[in-house]
């Protein structure tokens, strides 16, 4: 039964999934032409220096990115269950409705994962010829708070969208965006290492907050 | 005879506003029961509190023994639901929604699904989102009786439908649900389709049920009176008189009381020269719960 | 689940509550206290301050609130305002008794800030050891870069990204010869063109030995520094200040702040009160005479005044800042360049 649920979750997000992994890599992979520019007008040594003595990494504009396709994620997948309430439909399969939407919310953090990883490992495979691993992790460590950005902003989307009522829309969608702040304060590459762990799981534990509105929505919860 | 549903003083409101207190009611195995009301009645608050989407104030519903709140998620695989509007997965295909629901029920019946998909003009890909509401009905249709539920539970049935397509899917579900033995909850605003399809009625009026009772019963015992009266008659209150009017010198009332026993009270009431008739469901449904 | 989640969105909820209330009053109804700007001055041996009036007028006073005009103000401080002095025609030929030159001045001239923040941040763990005698007038960048590791120095060629063997083992053997023992716990230079010359890098072995070390003509040089019985340095802060006189400042592990002079490799401790670089800034204005440091001790600013000469203690102030901000939960600190929560 979980299978099928998969089955319907692919069916909505298929297509945004190859959009999403296109722009994921897409953006590194720009990011990293734009390194092998530098590298070739003004020797792989201008890149070594520039990131030692000014702290730069070269990837901020790939900051946002997963952000947003988490975001968009969230968006196509679970509007349609909104729409003129067809998340009845889920809930009323004979399965448990927690499982079903901890399925739901299982399977667009492994689309996400999904679409990040390439992403990393290509970045990680082009730096690897260019810098050394001090560098190359340097730069890795400091866009890993922007992907785990992307799990959480769309973890907090699917709580927002399967919530019934506009008024509590607000409110939870206020708390997030305060939420997703956590994810852009570094003063510095890699600042958020020691914090990683902590905020991973903490991360992943948004998608109880999804519980929240499935109960509200069971409860029958109306403007 | 084994009750299928049994709900027992459901009380619900909304914010501080009474949708209806202690209502309690039961639908019996094999019956198809059709709740009637006018709008804002409490139909589809019954029908969310039924499919599990609201939890009364107070009171409980069962459907097979079991409590709706706590019900095993298997034992919904029993139960089929249609929500209002024939809503169905929009992004699906009639394909990829049969094999979608096919792997929840062990007794998946695909050429039934099938065999009512063949009778609509559409391509296998096209998606939901583009076919018509009819067409919609149909899909939703084939897929409840592929599920081939025990119980079925329908939100407003006839809600987008031209009168072709809500004629075949009373038919083709009253046809079915007799065949099988199933037992139906329905609701329908147009009360037409009704008739022809349900055994049992409920009709609600505000905070109330008004009349439960056998269709045929309903329709044997309803009259409708009118009588010639005087300009600017107005009718004193008299037991057992429902919803009387005054039309151009004419009255109009309705009962359920025994066609002598209702003369002799109007004629109390200096009303003499009546006629009485019998009505549709319509009609009955009016009487019970006036026109505004 | 049910419970949980509700559990953990109130939970979540009182975290925002903890962190958003009160960086919102910090922002919006804190002012940050500091203290005015404040220099010792040896002619009058007293601090001399600047600081604004109610009416933000500018107003020079010393510790004792004795006033002072601009043009008085530039006198008592002439190594601080020697370019003023000299541009209005008033630089004396000499300060508490001895004779000066303005180049004698600005050369011995400094002023060195260290900041938690710098030691408390993530470390790439890669440097760039400069040519100390190229035998030209400026400084160039070199084309490989070093890490320390468990065992070694190891310079990478940065256009090819590959290991100097041959640089890694002279420079590794040059600093085994001298007792190093790898890895390096600490390390501090100043890898950039643009200072006047180069001295490498203070290193601390595993053993937490002192050792410099810097490339001359291609070439490794190593030394060993003699350090008084029982000092164990903490943190090194190399100086390259124009007027050459030290090699670097060193903290040790009970506070104590001391100076590595750069001909003699002398360590010498100055009478600075403890100082935590972990946990405070420091900001020294040095002269030919004295230094001024400001040691931001979080609720109050201290300023020492200290010899130049023999780093005696010749003066201190205390203004109390009182921290007004509320506290609450916070990510970020002007003490490091870690994001993690902290109460």
């Amino acid at each position: 039964m979980i299978k099928a649920i998969f089955y319907k979750e692919w069916i909505k997000t298929g297509g945004y999934g190859l959009l999403a992994l296109l722009l994921s890599t897409g953006f590194a992979g720009y990011a990293m032409l734009r390194m092998a520019r530098v590298c070739s007008l003004k020797g792989a040594d201008h890149l070594w220096i520039v990131m030692l003595q000014r702290d730069a990494i070269f990837v901020d504009l790939l900051q946002f990115v997963p952000l947003f396709i988490g975001l968009g994620l969230a968006v196509v997948q679970f509007a349609p269950e909104m729409y003129r309430k067809s998340f009845k439909l889920t809930l009323h399969l004979p399965l448990r409705a927690d499982r079903a939407v901890a399925a739901m919310l299982a399977y667009g953090v492994a689309t996400l994962a999904a679409v990040f990883l390439p992403a990393l490992a290509a970045m990680g495979g082009y730096l690897q010829s260019i810098l050394a691993p001090e560098l190359w992790q340097h730069i890795l460590w400091s866009t890993l708070p922007w992907y785990l950005a992307g799990i959480a902003a769309y973890l907090l989307t699917a709580w927002i969208a399967l919530e019934p009522t506009w008024g509590r829309r607000l409110i939870d969608g206020a708390m997030a965006l305060l939420l997703l702040r956590l994810y852009f304060l570094a003063p510095a590459p890699e600042a958020y290492n020691g914090f990683l762990p902590l905020l991973t799981a903490v991360t992943l534990c948004y998608g109880l907050l999804a519980m929240l509105s499935l109960t509200r929505f069971r409860d029958g919860r109306q403007d | 005879m084994e009750n299928v549903i049994e709900c027992r003083n459901l009380t619900h409101y909304y914010g501080r506003r009474l949708i209806y207190e202690n209502l309690s009611f039961d639908v019996p195995r094999g019956r198809i029961l059709g709740l009637l009301g006018k709008n804002g009645t409490g139909k589809t608050t019954t029908i969310n509190i039924l499919s599990g989407f609201l939890r009364p104030r107070s009171g409980e519903c069962r459907i097979l023994g079991e409590k709706i709140g706590e019900m095993n998620p298997l034992t919904r695989r029993r139960i089929g639901l249609l929500i209002e509007g024939h809503v169905q997965y929009q992004f699906m295909t009639i394909e990829q929604i049969e094999r979608f629901y096919a792997s929840f029920y062990p007794g998946w019946k695909r050429e039934a699904y099938y065999e009512l998909m063949g009778r609509l003009q559409v391509a296998p890909r096209q998606r939901i989102n583009r076919m018509s509401c009819g067409q919609r009905s149909q899909v939703a249709l084939g897929l409840i009786l592929a599920q081939d539920p025990e119980v079925l539970v329908l939100d407003d049935f006839s809600l987008g439908l031209d009168p072709g397509y809500r004629r075949l899917f009373v038919d083709y579900l009253r046809e079915y649900a007799k065949a099988e033995n199933k037992t139906v909850f329905l609701t329908s605003h147009i009360i037409q389709d009704m008739e022809r399809l349900v055994d049992d009625c409920i009709v609600m009026d505000y905070g109330k049920i008004l009349v439960q009772m056998p269709v045929r019963e309903l329709l044997d015992r309803f009259r409708r009176y009118t009588a010639p009266v005087g300009e600017g008659f107005v009718l004193p209150k008299t037991a057992g008189i429902r919803n009387p009017s005054v039309i151009r010198s004419t009255l109009e009332c309705f009962s359920m009381e025994p066609e002598a026993e209702v003369r002799a009270r109007l004629a109390k009431a200096g009303v003499t020269e009546l006629a009485a008739e019998r009505v549709g469901l319509e009609d009955a449904f009016i009487g019970l719960t006036g026109k505004y | 689940m049910w419970k949980t989640s509700k559990l953990f969105f109130w939970a979540l909820a009182a975290l925002l509550v903890l962190w958003q209330i009160p960086s919102c009053y910090n922002f919006f109804a804190v002012k940050p206290a500091d203290a005015p700007f404040t220099l010792y001055s040896p002619v009058i041996g007293d601090f001399a301050m600047l600081r604004f009036d109610e009416e933000k007028r500018m107003r020079y006073t010393d510790a004792s609130g004795r006033e002072y005009t601009k043009e008085q103000f530039d006198s008592i401080l002439p190594a601080f305002y020697c370019r003023q002095l000299v541009a209005d025609g008033r630089f004396p030929d000499s300060i508490c008794g001895r004779a000066v030159t303005l180049r004698q001045i600005q050369k011995a001239n400094f002023n060195l800030r260290l900041s938690p923040s710098n030691l408390n941040a993530p470390q790439v763990g890669l440097q760039q050891l400069l040519e100390s005698m190229s035998g030209r007038v400026d400084l160039t960048l070199p084309d490989d870069v070093f890490r320390i590791t468990d065992t070694g120095i190891e310079f990478v060629r940065m256009e090819t990204n590959q290991i100097d063997e041959e640089k890694s083992a002279r420079f590794t053997e040059a600093m085994k010869r001298k007792g190093f023992h790898f890895p390096a716990c600490r390390i501090s230079g100043n890898p950039t063109a643009r200072k006047e010359y180069d001295e490498g890098y203070v290193m601390l072995d595993a053993a937490r030995r002192l050792f410099h070390v810097k490339q001359t003509v291609g070439r490794p040089y190593v030394r060993a520094i003699e350090l008084p019985e029982g000092l164990v340095p903490e943190y090194l802060f190399i100086t390259e200040f124009p007027s050459r006189r030290w090699l670097c400042f060193l903290t040790d592990t009970g506070g104590g702040f001391w100076v590595v002079e750069r001909d003699s490799y002398a360590v010498v401790r100055t009478e600075l009160p403890s100082f935590d670089p972990r946990e405070e800034s420091m900001l020294i204005f040095g002269n030919l005479f004295d230094w001024t440091v400001k040691v931001d001790r979080g609720g109050e600013k201290c300023f020492y005044a200290l010899s130049a000469e023999d780093y005696t203690l010749l003066d201190s102030l205390t203004i109390p800042t009182p921290d007004r901000s509320w506290r609450g939960l916070r990510f970020t600190s002007p003490k490091d360049k870690f994001v993690k929560p902290r109460f």
